[in-house]
């Protein structure tokens, strides 16, 4: 049993040993690029202060279990599906029949990176910065907060753009297309979560000890990659679905509305729902800008306990504090749908400072009430027609001054 | 890690097995200690209000990096057994498996500052204030938490794994406000009083390994520990024995504990 685990493992090794081998002979020269190759997560490296040897180790189990590039593979407990990720991978190319291939570098890599790490060439100069995606941790979605976007979430994401921000719609790509990308942005998710696991996982190993070298490394991959895949799957099940009876009705008179909205304004500038703590008494997003999100927050820890560090070495951008959403624009890079606004409310945006304001349960003592949430959307979605929001009043000139 | 496990155990079964008698099922050890501050240790700095200055300031918050207390005593140093797998859990703790555990938004300062939560037991996101606070609890292994707890509300949440370091616990609405939370498997973990000294009731005895980590040092390295050294990873190698363990005095240099 143990031997069949293993062997697979090895085998796979192998033959990244072998492609690195055909690649340190200069193989590949006569002008061609090198193989493009996936970077390690220098960020969780140095934090968790892995070896040389210990990174080398990691890089083995990784590329055992996922592949590389420009030849990805899926093992069965990450439940992906390999012919999507094939049409995902690879260098940019098309067939004589025009069937594209390398979608994700035709498309993606350049913000996101080959790693998906966020970190592609435009990223720095991109505000937001591109989603990083090697912590599975994902802002705009219709799940519970921590909970993994489902793939008809990240499809309204490729459909729609995120607005406000330098994703743009690719909704003119045909679906099988719009498919392969979603299983490889899954996939890029899934490779870096194993590999923040992998560095846990050899944080408890003595120092001489590589994860790659332990006889039961196979069972350890294996068993992490299950837990993650397990979490994509059960995405589906955790879609924040309101209760419709308790939704505000269609058919609303003005007057209702005006309540509703009232009841809003009292919720987002009271202690129960805060709101105005970061988004500012004047909903302009000023009321809190020193805060990080959690990949900022990260570097930000690491370049204050290793001041001397130089966060660029290790393929990092810049660190960047998070603004509120000013919510006098009425851009919502998740979703204008009052539906798309109730569940950021309900569950805060994951990775964001943004707090879950929902109820535990229907009857749970603390956290807002269906109804509230209801209330505070439809002030959310008055905002931009308040009167501050419109643009000042021009003052125009008599003619003769400006003749 | 379950067969690795497994495989050592079984190794050190038989060698104990030829060698020596293990210590007998049913001995349990205490383990206490004191870590003390070798110099002064400049006053804590004062930190900056900038919002509900009338809730915040009232009680003055300071960093809480460093608590020095009476006698120069460390506070806030974090113990805790290291385990691969669930030690034996004395029948004693059995009592406190299903508590909760609370952490409090008081006077916009986590009360306690660090905390120790075994994963039988709840944790309790308190808020004293009249202010709305949010609990941000990054994990690596748990589902990481954001919970928005209004004035006077409190919001029970569950861990599920053990984490390997202390989790930070941060506060988005004030980010001055910071603390932690050490998860694991099993009640054998403590923090060090505002005297430095910290007690680990009815440990298994035998071989162990304790983890010493703080806020400003991270893992305490080479700190010289009873007849020990710490590691890289703050662990220390130490036999429990039947009854009272005593470390003695730990001393902990204060240039180490200097801003910066």
């Amino acid at each position: 049993m143990m031997k069949a685990n293993s062997s697979w493992f090895w085998a796979r090794c192998g033959l990244s040993g072998t492609l690195l081998g055909m690649l340190l002979l200069g193989l590949t020269g006569c002008g061609e690029a090198p193989p493009a190759r996936f970077r390690l997560n220098m960020v969780e490296m140095v934090s968790s202060e892995m070896s040389r040897d210990q990174q080398i180790g990691i890089a083995n189990v990784l590329t055992a279990a996922f592949g590389t590039p420009d030849e990805p593979f899926a093992m069965a407990e990450a439940e992906l599906d390999l012919k999507k990720l094939k049409a995902a991978a690879g260098a940019v190319a098309s067939d004589q029949l025009g069937n594209e291939v390398g979608l994700y570098r035709r498309h993606c890599a350049h913000c996101h990176g080959i790693s998906g790490d966020g970190a592609g060439p435009t990223a720095a100069f991109l505000n937001p910065y591109p989603r990083d995606y090697r912590q599975g941790v994902y802002k705009f979605k219709s799940t519970e907060r921590v909970a993994r976007p489902t793939r008809d979430d990240l499809r309204r994401v490729l459909v729609e753009g995120v607005p406000g921000t330098a994703m743009p719609s690719f909704r003119l790509l045909p679906d099988h297309q719009l498919d392969a990308l979603i299983e490889y942005v899954i996939y890029l998710s899934m490779r870096g979560e194993l590999e923040q696991r992998l560095v846990a996982e050899t944080f408890d190993l003595d120092e001489g000890e590589r994860i790659d070298q332990l006889p039961e490394v196979a069972e350890i991959t294996k068993e992490v990659v299950a837990e993650i895949g397990e979490k994509w799957a059960q995405a589906s099940d955790l879609v924040i679905n309101p209760d419709a009876d308790l939704a505000p009705p269609t058919d609303r008179s003005p007057a209702e509305l005006a309540v509703s909205i009232a009841a809003g304004r009292e919720l987002f500038h009271g202690e129960r729902a805060a709101c105005v703590k970061c988004h500012g008494t004047t909903a302009l997003g000023d009321g809190e800008t020193t805060d990080f999100d959690d990949w900022n927050k990260r570097l930000f820890k690491l370049s204050e306990s290793k001041p001397d560090l130089d966060l660029a070495e290790l393929g990092a951008l810049p660190v960047r504090t998070i603004r509120p959403r000013n919510l006098r624009q009425g851009i919502y890079r998740g979703g204008r749908r009052p539906l798309d606004i109730y569940r950021r409310i309900h569950a805060g945006i994951n990775g964001s400072p943004m707090p879950g304001s929902a109820k535990a349960s229907p009857d749970a003592a603390v956290g807002l009430a269906a109804e509230e949430i209801w209330n505070l959307v439809d002030y959310v979605q008055s905002l931009p027609f308040d009167s501050l929001s419109l643009p000042p009043e021009q003052l125009v000139a008599p003619k003769r001054e400006r003749l | 890690m379950r067969r690795r496990e497994m495989m050592a155990s079984l190794l050190v079964l038989g060698l104990s097995w030829a060698i020596c008698q293990p210590a007998a099922a049913g001995d349990w050890g205490t383990i206490r200690g004191k870590f003390v501050v070798d110099g002064d240790v400049s006053a804590p700095a004062k930190l900056e209000v900038t919002k509900d200055t009338q809730v915040c300031t009232a009680h003055h918050p300071v960093n809480e990096e460093v608590v020095v207390g009476a006698g120069n005593g460390l506070a806030n140093v974090v113990v805790y057994l290291y385990s691969r797998s669930t030690p034996e859990i004395h029948p004693d703790y059995q009592a406190q498996a299903d508590n909760q555990v609370a952490i409090d938004n008081l006077h916009c300062a986590f009360a306690p500052h660090v905390a120790t939560l075994w994963t039988s037991q709840t944790l309790l996101l308190k808020n004293s204030d009249s202010v709305g606070h949010n609990s941000n609890i990054t994990c690596i292994y748990n589902d990481s938490k954001n919970v928005l707890i209004p004035a006077g509300g409190e919001v029970p949440v569950k861990f599920e794994e053990k984490e390997k370091l202390p989790v930070a616990v941060a506060c988005n609405i004030h980010p001055w406000m910071k603390g932690y939370v050490l998860i694991q498997d099993h009640p054998y973990m403590a923090v060090t009083k505002a005297d430095g000294t910290f007690e680990i009731k009815n440990v298994p005895a035998g071989k162990q390994q304790l983890v010493f980590w703080h806020e400003k040092l991270a893992y305490l390295r080479g700190v010289k520990i009873g007849d020990g050294e710490t590691s890289r990873k703050g662990r220390l190698k130490l036999k429990v024995a039947s009854g009272d363990n005593d470390l003695g005095v730990v001393q902990i240099k204060a240039k180490d504990l200097a801003a910066g």
